[in-house]
């Protein structure tokens, strides 16, 4: 009995094992772009999640207004959300079957790079396109010499402050916004920014999310403004193992150590350390970005006319604008986020005529009035000629000084590192999620030391990447 | 896992084969394209470097860099712990509540039951928001004034090693037996009365009812309830992902997470199947255990 | 009779014993409810965003404008509700008929390679989703062609091997003598199944009714991967645009997390009937 149910159980393994392989036969793309006319019918997909509030909502329009520009083109816009676009794009791309464009963090291209799903459009763009956008954010759409796409905005990563604890902690804003401080001065004016009565605090210094995997965002942030603008150094050794690196780690912890941030900062969120800004618990928040100014205006109006939807316990706040702190000597630099719209290709290998259009799509997307309505809505710069001339017209009711500040912080924005090579930047990221954000967290909560991290992020560096592969200083 | 029941009748009728074949057909076919296909391309793929455009055998390099992942075993055990912690405390309560409720009149009976069944019917995104707002670190936090009333101080539930797994633990607890309640009731109310009956003719108190109808009555159940509810506290990652993001410093990193990671953040999808593989051999290796202490059927 | 004592003449004792219970199945049933009721009471909250979310177990305003947003979000919200009833009901259906009919051939009938055929199913199930869906994914997308269509968001949840374990299980607890009562009556394998074995498995039909369509509706990942226009999406791949770069729009999303718990609702009180008629075997047997 037992020896028939083994046949009986290879028989059925070994039917299910050819069903597999003349499934696969039978892969193909349905794309139809007969030959290399230019001026065929073709469909392009785009998957976009919400961008912005009203992003989505505006699909139909942005496909109408394609296929008033090229009339023998359909662009089909496929919605989908943040947080699960990426598996869904993960598993179209496994599948040998991405959409034509997708928009997402241009930190994700290298790893699709590595698929060979991705398309390098650097032969197709024509100059006057890349002539309209800023170089800066065009560079992090490119990998090795390759260029993946079209960047839609750069966001810098800042700090927040409300306007009224500064002024009442003795802090010069305004200097700040200019020039910058170091970490030594930002120490004293968290501490300043204290307030407590009988040992209960009652509002902290500074704030930041760093619930759960915001961790990452929090060191990251911190660590280019401490000469680490990459996970390598121009010689592509591994920057972490670096002084710098466990001076950081140190000041992470003195500040909560100091009394500035609260002792339960490892499950604070997003949502709750904003809560915490908006009812006057802290006076500098992170990370701040540029749409904030305008939530907090919301809720100030609101408290002016009494809504009762008005945030419960908060207070009147301006948003200032503060860029992140210099560490250990090293000079300040920006942490921006650059996302875009990433070009990809099928199994089968893109006609030239296809190829041609997917880049009218993409640049179409990324330019003019769609990225000049989608960027103002969300307080970000505009980066392309066309889109700023476009957003001319529209009203945006922002802080001057927000706004030169953010500005101030674009110029001194980290430089794109396309010359990473996608096995390494792979290692990184894994290095990066397994030891360095999971020992942050207890780092955090007070149950490590920073040379303990130190050590364990040393000696991980070392085994991905061998001794001579890591900074030592 | 051989024969679960005796035969009705030995040999005589032979069409029975045919209509057992006849009744699975259906499912198998469906099974047969839509599981078994598959699960036989991950088994293929776990000895590949998979890569859209062709993939490469590479023969057990997945499966012995996984052996060597001091991370991976750490998930192992993190997930033991917590499926030993959450399916057995779980499955005891849906039987207690199940039993409990057993007295009421139906309109109650009714009213609990939805109660308790509410949970499940709610999206897991939503209910993951409620309890990190629960689960808030500050002394204002809502666990944390009730274990300040009781004199156990403030903790930083999801943010400190020592309580993060025991935070998602008594989430299972409050919200994972909505499921189990029901199927518990459904075959509760399937024992015949006669059984009862008996059982009073004889001087049987309620314990001993309990002991000598109920739990071997609801034996197949229970296996059931066992068997998927470990497969399912195996595979769990959402809470950890939503909640703690898997630390602090991979406290709570559970091995369904870490084949999440590898074939939607990684990029590593032979790797990510050759894990499944290995953590599907290990859910195998327990429910083979499981069915040789409570695998007989019950008899009548 | 029943498991409990009927404490005949004595309604004291009977009083106590039930008070107790009671005071022990509220504390747990509120510490259950108590997530759902957050759901539901911050659903009438201003549709703000998360971060300017106020916290509080007693609510201190009423608006229905979360509900009014949500449905005004976008033009597809019934449509959403609608693609999810309809993929939902199917695969409940197809669930019901295929699992109970594989439950009693697994159970009851004597076939070679049954036990195999079982375990096989049961060790697919120990496979994460995670590494299964692109292969999937490609037989459905690239060998079908039927992406963002009905069949495909039905087709792989026809009938599923939990449902079939779950059956089988219930019925293996079914007398024998039954059956082969009626075999001596003549009945053929298709009549004791539709005869006997349905009737006397209202209840975990229904259960499993609940419990798929519960599953389906609840379902995000599969519809998310083969749908590719908001006209098909279902409701739980809707639910999740209220989630923006920054910002969740917290009251919306719990007004939404509330509307597609309702339908569940609907469904588990109209069952509740054959949840609550034990469907005992002596009633069948004379």
């Amino acid at each position: 009995m037992k020896k028939k149910m083994r046949v009986m159980a290879t028989v059925f393994a070994l039917s299910m094992a050819l069903t597999t392989l003349s499934a696969c036969g039978s892969k193909d793309d349905a794309k139809s772009s007969n030959a290399d006319d230019p001026n065929a019918k073709d469909t392009i997909t785009a998957l976009l999640p919400p961008v912005s509030a009203n992003f989505q909502s505006n699909f139909e329009q942005m496909a109408k207004d394609f296929n008033a520009k090229y009339p023998n083109l359909t662009l089909k816009i496929e919605p989908a959300s943040w947080e699960d676009m990426t598996q869904k794009l993960d598993t179209q791309v496994n599948a040998g079957s991405p959409p034509d464009i997708a928009f997402i963090g241009s930190d994700g291209i290298s790893k699709y790079v590595d698929s060979g799903m991705v398309m390098d459009i650097s032969d197709t763009v024509t100059d006057e396109m890349i002539k309209d956008y800023d170089p800066a954010p065009l560079e992090y759409m490119k990998n090795g010499k390759g260029l993946y796409g079209f960047p839609a905005y750069m966001e810098a990563h800042a700090i927040g402050g409300n306007k009224e604890f500064m002024e009442k902690a003795g802090i010069d804003y305004k200097k700040v916004q200019k020039e910058g401080w170091t970490f030594d001065e930002f120490r004293e004016a968290i501490k300043k920014g204290v307030v407590s009565e009988n040992g209960k605090t009652s509002r902290y210094g500074f704030v930041f999310a760093t619930a759960g995997v915001t961790s990452k965002d929090y060191l990251g942030i911190l660590v280019k403004s401490a000469g680490m603008p990459a996970a390598f150094d121009k010689d592509l050794k591994y920057a972490y193992t670096s002084k710098n690196f466990l001076e950081v780690l140190k000041d992470i912890r003195v500040m909560i150590d100091d009394g500035s941030m609260p002792k339960e900062l490892s499950s604070i969120d997003a949502g709750k350390r904003w809560n915490m800004f908006l009812t006057g618990q802290t006076m500098i928040t992170g990370k701040g970005l540029a749409g904030f100014e305008r939530s907090a205006k919301l809720n100030n109006e609101k408290l002016k006319n009494k809504d009762a939807s008005a945030v419960k316990g908060s207070i009147p706040v301006d948003y200032v604008v503060l860029p992140v702190p210099a560490f250990a000597g090293a000079q300040a630099q920006a942490s921006v986020a650059v996302d875009g719209y990433v070009t990809f290709r099928g199994t089968k290998e893109p006609t030239a005529a296809h190829k041609a259009n997917v880049v009218k799509a993409a640049n179409f997307l990324s330019s003019g009035a769609i990225a000049a309505t989608t960027n103002n809505e969300l307080f970000v710069a505009q980066i392309t000629e066309s889109s700023r001339k476009a957003a001319e017209s529209m009203p945006v009711d922002r802080d001057a000084d927000n706004k030169a500040a953010v500005e101030r912080m674009l110029t001194t924005a980290v430089p794109a590192r396309p010359d990473i090579p996608t096995d390494l930047g792979a290692k990184a990221i894994k290095l990066e999620d397994e030891v360095i954000v999971p020992k942050l967290q207890a780092l955090i909560a007070g149950e490590i030391t920073p040379e303990t991290m130190y050590e364990a992020v040393k000696s991980a560096a070392v085994s991905a990447f061998g001794e001579d592969g890591i900074v030592k200083d | 896992m051989t024969d679960y029941a005796k035969p009705i009748k030995r040999r005589k009728f032979n069409s029975d084969a045919a209509w057992g074949y006849a009744f699975i057909a259906a499912a198998l076919i469906i099974f047969a394209m839509f599981t078994a296909y598959p699960v036989v391309s991950a088994l293929i793929i776990s000895f590949q470097q998979y890569k859209p455009l062709g993939s490469e055998f590479i023969g057990f390099d997945n499966y012995t860099e996984t052996f060597k992942d001091s991370l991976f075993w750490k998930a192992v055990v993190n997930t033991v712990v917590y499926t030993l912690l959450t399916v057995p405390v779980s499955l005891f309560l849906s039987f207690a509540v199940s039993i409990l409720i057993l007295p009421f009149k139906k309109r109650m009976q009714t009213v609990f039951k939805a109660v308790y069944y509410l949970p499940a019917v709610a999206s897991g995104v939503a209910l993951s928001v409620v309890w990190l707002w629960i689960y808030d670190p500050m002394p204002e936090g809502i666990f944390n004034k009730i274990t300040a009333f009781f004199g156990m101080g403030t903790h930083n539930w999801l943010g400190s090693s020592t309580y993060a797994m025991f935070s998602l633990v008594l989430m299972a607890w409050l919200s994972s037996h909505g499921t189990s309640i029901i199927i518990y009731l459904a075959a509760l109310l399937g024992i015949d009365g006669s059984y009862y009956e008996a059982a009073e003719l004889d001087g049987a108190n309620f314990f001993q009812k309990l002991w000598y109808i109920v739990v071997p009555c609801l034996k197949p159940t229970t296996l059931f309830l066992l068997v998927t509810g470990i497969i399912g506290s195996f595979q769990v990652f959402q809470n950890a992902y939503l909640m703690t993001g898997g630390g602090p410093d991979n406290a709570t990193t559970m091995v369904g997470l870490l084949i999440f990671n590898n074939a939607f953040k990684y990029f590593e999808f032979g790797k990510a199947a050759a894990q499944s593989l290995i953590l599907a051999a290990i859910i195998a290796g327990i429910s083979v255990i499981q069915f040789k202490f409570l695998g007989k059927d019950v008899e009548y | 009779m029943a498991l409990y004592n009927a404490h005949a003449g004595k309604p004291a004792a009977r009083n106590i014993r039930n008070t107790a219970l009671f005071t022990v199945l509220l504390l747990f049933a509120l510490a259950t409810i108590f997530p759902i009721y957050f759901m539901i009471i911050s659903s009438f909250g201003e549709p703000v965003a998360a971060g300017a979310m106020d916290y509080k177990i007693f609510p201190s305003s009423f608006s229905l404008e979360s509900y009014k947003f949500f449905f005004q979000f976008n033009t597809y919200t019934w449509r959403w509700l609608l693609n999810s009833l309809i993929v939902a009901t199917s695969v409940m259906v197809t669930n019901v008929v295929f699992a109970s009919m594989a439950g009693y051939a697994f159970s009851k009938i004597k076939f070679r390679g049954r036990a195999v055929t079982f375990s096989v199913m049961l060790v697919a199930m120990m496979i994460p989703y995670q590494v299964t869906q692109v292969p999937l994914y490609i037989l459905i997308v690239n060998v079908f062609h039927i992406q963002n269509t009905y069949t495909a968001l039905i087709l792989p949840g026809l009938v599923t091997v939990y449902n079939i374990f779950l059956a089988k299980q219930f019925m293996s607890s079914i007398p024998n003598e039954i059956l082969e009562c009626a075999k001596i009556e003549g009945c053929n394998q298709f009549q004791i199944y539709f005869r006997i074995i349905l009737p006397l498995s209202k209840t975990v039909l229904a259960v499993m009714a609940i419990l798929t369509f519960m599953d389906n509706w609840n379902t995000f990942f599969w519809p998310l991967l083969v749908t590719n226009s908001m006209d098909m999406q279902t409701i739980q791949v809707g639910l999740k645009s209220f989630k923006f770069a920054n910002t969740t729009l917290f009251a919306p999303m719990m007004a939404g997390a509330t509307i597609s718990a309702l339908p569940m609702f609907i469904l588990f009180f109209s069952l509740q009937k054959y949840f609550l008629e034990g469907v005992t075997v002596g009633a069948v047997k004379g």
